[in-house]
């Protein structure tokens, strides 16, 4: 359905020459499930149903990046924290690791080949470079040391010890980074490029001041590994991020997803000459609960603000999707991509926008 | 500002500086002074949430910060509340249920509503993350609430708030209860949609709301 590969449209547009489309990525996470027709229960256990529903959904959709990567929790259950797997939705977190100040000390890094279930993605890894990865990028989640940190600890308590008692967190910190670090070089061995979930860096709920001494320090360790090693991941942090989006850029970072709350416009102003951005069609209001038009008219109302950003701009999703996204909306935010080409003429955009019938009211 | 005006500021500005010890002190002189433990607990640590939210709705406050101040106000009350006037505790405040509805993992967003409908003087009933739609409609009936909230930070659970909606008019419970929902994925448009009596985008609107909607201008907290 396109005429190049996400690799071939990657490197042709990083080379300045031509391409059939911008890339396009919706984000589908857990909902690969419903593409292959298995239980996400499954993708706990089965690598290979892990990496099928990955390659089922990349053929079905053709976007342009897969990622094995199920939900938050997984590395601090690698460590001893509890998680509840539902037959057929994303895990929960049921009990951290560790639950008293001196049992911090009792952390140790995660062995990514023995714990939990970061051996069954390692392996989900294989089937997917095997299968798909001379034609698109393939990406090892994982979840970023200060919001693993939390679930180590518990989300509430881990509040109040980053309050009384920074030495401690910076303790919990330091061995939650040692995991992702681990888990890292895990995945590049494997030929996988890192992308990294900070979703409680965001300033919905800490400070950027709490951020900065905190999360940054060991943020910027993860992403310099990564770099050391040749890789760059690109990083998502949700909700609210403005007043970080320097410290985020300033990293140095392959690019940086952003949620459907910015303003894309000033993103790209503020920092689009530092990485590229990614984002940020509404994943809940408009890929789950919008029509095929919403979709339409929210892609390119982001491409119009997005697609002249200097280090580039991928179409994508606020966040993941949802798991019951209607796979008609999907389609709809791959047809538009594929609808405005390459390079983008922003009043064909334009001309776009103003042919699609005007929504219900109140919708 | 008189001895016990300075005395209730103390204890506001504990709350918003997230001081749960130093307020542990601060009620317990108050109470020696011989001042009314109401007072304290309106004119100090409800005052201190208050303009916590504020600093929140201006986003010099984050979600993090007013947990911590909860705790400085949970501290405070656990000092003052043993002093009120018998009729005062024994009051009947006004019955809310609280949780996440079925299939969601996120609680941070409930836990802060539950916190600020506590201060403005809701006795909450708080079910937690991961509630059956049944449930809530239980819940409600059991403690003759006459206010359901419901969260939801996933989408998958979007759908089962109306179906939570529904369920207490199948009970004739509609006439009594009202439904306040919140969440990143929903919004006063799909809040009409399920039929549901508001939409509020955090857990300071949550308050405001929940106040219009059961018509209580003022703080009930005794």
């Amino acid at each position: 359905m396109d005429a190049m590969t996400p690799l071939e449209r990657a490197a042709a547009i990083a080379k300045g020459e031509a391409a059939d489309r911008l890339p396009c990525n919706p984000n589908v996470a857990n909902g690969a499930a419903r593409v292959l027709g298995c239980k996400i229960s499954a993708f706990n256990t089965d690598a290979k149903t892990l990496a099928q529903a990955q390659i089922a959904s990349y053929r079905r959709f053709g976007y342009d990046g897969v990622r094995i990567f199920t939900d938050l929790f997984a590395w601090a259950e690698a460590m001893g924290a509890k998680v509840a797997c539902p037959d057929d939705h994303t895990a929960d977190l049921a009990a951290p690791a560790v639950t008293s100040l001196a049992a911090i000390d009792g952390l140790r890094p995660a062995d990514p080949r023995k714990n939990g279930r970061l051996p069954v993605y390692l392996e989900a890894m294989d089937h997917l470079v095997e299968a798909i990865g001379h034609e698109v990028g393939c990406a090892a989640g994982i979840v970023g040391p200060f919001t693993n940190a939390f679930f180590l600890y518990g989300v509430d308590e881990a509040f109040r010890l980053l309050r009384k008692n920074p030495a401690a967190f910076h303790k919990l910190c330091r061995v939650s980074l040692e995991t992702c670090l681990a888990y890292a070089e895990a995945a590049m061995a494997k030929g996988l490029t890192p992308t990294i979930s900070e979703p409680m860096s965001s300033c919905t709920v800490v400070s950027p001041a709490a951020f900065r001494e905190f999360s940054l320090p060991y943020l910027r360790e993860l992403v310099d590994f990564i770099k050391a090693a040749g890789r760059s991941p690109v990083i998502h942090i949700c909700g609210a991020t403005q007043k970080i989006w320097h410290d985020v850029a300033d990293l140095g970072v392959a690019g940086f997803s952003v949620d459907n709350v910015v303003d894309l416009k000033d993103c790209c102003r503020a920092i689009g000459s530092k990485t590229k951005i990614l984002g940020h069609v509404d994943p809940a209001g408009i890929m789950y609960g919008g029509t095929p038009a919403d979709v339409r008219r929210r892609t390119l109302e982001c491409i119009l603000d997005a697609h002249d950003s200097p280090k580039g701009y991928v179409v994508m999703s606020g966040c993941s999707l949802p798991v019951e996204t209607p796979f008609h909306n999907i389609d709809a935010m791959m047809r538009t991509a594929r609808e405005v080409g390459y390079p983008v003429d922003p009043d064909k955009v334009r001309a776009m926008l103003a042919a699609i019938p005007d929504a219900a009211p109140g919708a | 500002m008189n001895e016990r005006e300075a005395r209730l500021r103390q204890l506001s500005d504990s709350v918003v500086n997230m001081d749960d010890e130093g307020i542990v002190e601060l009620s317990r002189n108050y109470i020696q002074a011989g001042h009314p433990a109401l007072d304290g607990i309106l004119g100090g640590l409800v005052d201190g949430m208050s303009r916590a939210g504020a600093l929140y709705e201006e986003e010099e406050y984050f979600v993090s910060d007013l947990l911590l101040c909860s705790d400085a106000m949970y501290a405070g009350l656990g000092e003052l509340t043993p002093h009120l006037p018998e009729e005062a505790k024994n009051a009947r405040k006004p019955r809310a249920v609280i949780g996440v509805v079925e299939g969601d993992t996120h609680d941070i967003g409930k836990n802060l509503v539950k916190i600020m409908l506590e201060t403005a003087g809701f006795e909450m009933h708080d079910l937690g993350r991961d509630v059956p739609v049944a449930d809530f409609v239980a819940k409600a009936k059991e403690v003759e609430a006459s206010l359901v909230c419901l969260s939801t930070l996933m989408t998958t659970t979007m759908t089962n708030m109306g179906r939570i909606v529904a369920l207490l008019e199948q009970e004739n419970l509609r006439d009594t209860v009202k439904v306040i929902i919140g969440g990143a994925p929903v919004s006063a448009a799909f809040a009409r949609k399920i039929g549901a009596d508001g939409y509020a985008g955090n857990a300071v609107e949550a308050v405001g709301m929940a106040k219009r909607l059961l018509g209580l201008e003022t703080p009930v907290l005794a």
